[in-house]
């Protein structure tokens, strides 16, 4: 491999301005004339023809840049507020789909509501029954994850259906060994149950740690678009390193004082008025939090 | 490139978007590749240019239908690849059911049946 094409790349990018996007692109196009080069010399060219054959079917580079900066600048309508685009992009629940979860939520309240009484002993119903009504909601349940993931939202585009299968087995497994849990607890069915009890959480807690590492983008692209824009808006730690400083230092202030108060609350009106002193804490922590962020800007 | 072919260049740059996110289902491919497919798809007759094809990509991107990663070639530079996200799926599966409708009409109004028969 001869390193032609790396200096006609080179020059392709002459006097382009190296922003980072730039260089990103210059690696990519660097690669995949690589490859196309390799696969010219296969077809009997010399190295030199193949980098210059593929450098010519390339075009040119700065246009590419041009255009992409053209799309940003013409896509970014921050003039619009995010509810007026939230109403223009507005997608309305399915009557269907509204149905068909009223009647799975019943399923599962009824099938839940029956089992725990027949479990508890309320209701005279056999073992294998109990299972089955816990089965019967579990799958409600897993009707309803499934189903609302596979719908499309205003914000994001419905789960394709098989990812949408795999939620909806894993809240049916996990609603299950839950339920069995409950079953072993309640004395309803021998000790040697909770097998099937852990089995069902353990089986979901797999599944749903799967889903979520492999879950990709669903949001539609108005919504990525207006999320970029806010953060464009601005960060105001990030433009002003001492509100930042200063919030760190209140922040400490106030969980050292909160601690304090919780030790003398223990000691005097006794140990059940300690988590008052930690919400006003962290109340407090989040007033000053939205203050420094969103509060008037010294200039 | 006679005009009917201009035609056929022309209707298939249309779908440029679909057609990218349709190679990324079969699995995670970088340019080179994409291209490739899209080539031997046509028959190396009227192709996607490569430059439509970057400026494809940065728009998927844009717009979350693809994710990017780099490969981690240690020779000849490393190669990025793309891979189509959930929301990808989602509108590759809505153009793809918007273009078999549309396909129906045109086909029935330019009675297609017809001429196929002939062949």
């Amino acid at each position: 491999m001869s390193t032609d094409i790396h200096r006609l790349l080179d020059e392709a990018f002459a006097g382009v301005e190296m922003t980072p996007d730039a260089q990103d692109l210059k690696e990519e196009i660097r690669a995949n004339l690589v490859a196309r080069v390799a696969e010219l010399e296969v077809s009997g060219r010399s190295s030199t023809d193949a980098a210059q054959l593929a450098i010519a079917e390339l075009g040119d580079v700065r246009e590419l840049l041009e255009g992409a900066g053209a799309t940003t600048s013409d896509s970014t309508r921050a003039d619009e507020s995010y509810a007026a685009q939230q109403l223009r992009h507005r997608v309305r629940p399915k009557v269907g789909f509204v149905v068909r979860v009223v009647v799975w939520s019943l399923a599962f309240v009824v099938g839940m509501t029956l089992a725990v009484l027949g479990a508890t002993g309320v209701l005279p119903l056999p073992i294998g029954s109990i299972i089955g009504l816990m089965g019967f909601a579990s799958t409600g349940l897993g009707l309803v994850v499934g189903d609302s993931l596979s719908q499309e939202t205003t914000t994001n585009h419905p789960v394709p259906p098989n990812r949408a299968g795999g939620y909806f087995l894993a809240t049916l497994l996990a609603s299950y060994g839950l339920g069995f849990a409950g079953l072993v607890a309640l004395g309803a069915v021998p000790m040697w149950c909770v097998v099937f009890a852990a089995l069902g959480v353990i089986s979901s807690i797999i599944l749903f740690a799967f889903l979520g590492a492999s879950q990709t983008n669903r949001h539609k692209a108005w919504v990525r678009r207006a999320q970029h824009d806010a953060a464009n808006v601005s960060n105001r730690f990030e433009d002003e390193p001492e509100t930042a400083a200063r919030f760190g230092i209140y922040t400490a202030v106030i969980w050292v004082v909160t601690f304090a108060v919780i030790v003398v609350l223990v000691f005097t009106v006794g140990w059940w008025w300690a988590p008052l002193a930690f919400v006003a804490g962290f109340a407090l922590m989040m007033l000053v939090l939205a203050r420094m962020m969103f509060g008037s800007r010294k200039t | 490139m006679t005009q009917d072919d201009a035609f056929a260049a022309d209707l298939l740059r249309g779908h440029t978007d679909t057609i990218v996110l349709g190679v990324l289902r079969r699995g995670d491919r970088y340019g080179f590749e994409i291209y490739k497919s899209i080539r031997d798809a046509t028959g190396g007759d009227h192709e996607i240019k490569e430059a439509t094809l970057y400026a494809t990509y940065r728009r998927l991107e844009k717009d979350g239908l693809v994710e990017s990663y780099w490969g981690d070639e240690t020779q000849g530079g490393r190669r990025k690849y793309y891979r189509i996200t959930d929301a990808g799926r989602a509108v590759y599966g809505r153009n793809v059911s918007a273009w078999v409708a549309t396909k129906r009409i045109i086909d029935s109004l330019l009675d297609v049946k017809d001429q196929t028969n002939e062949h």
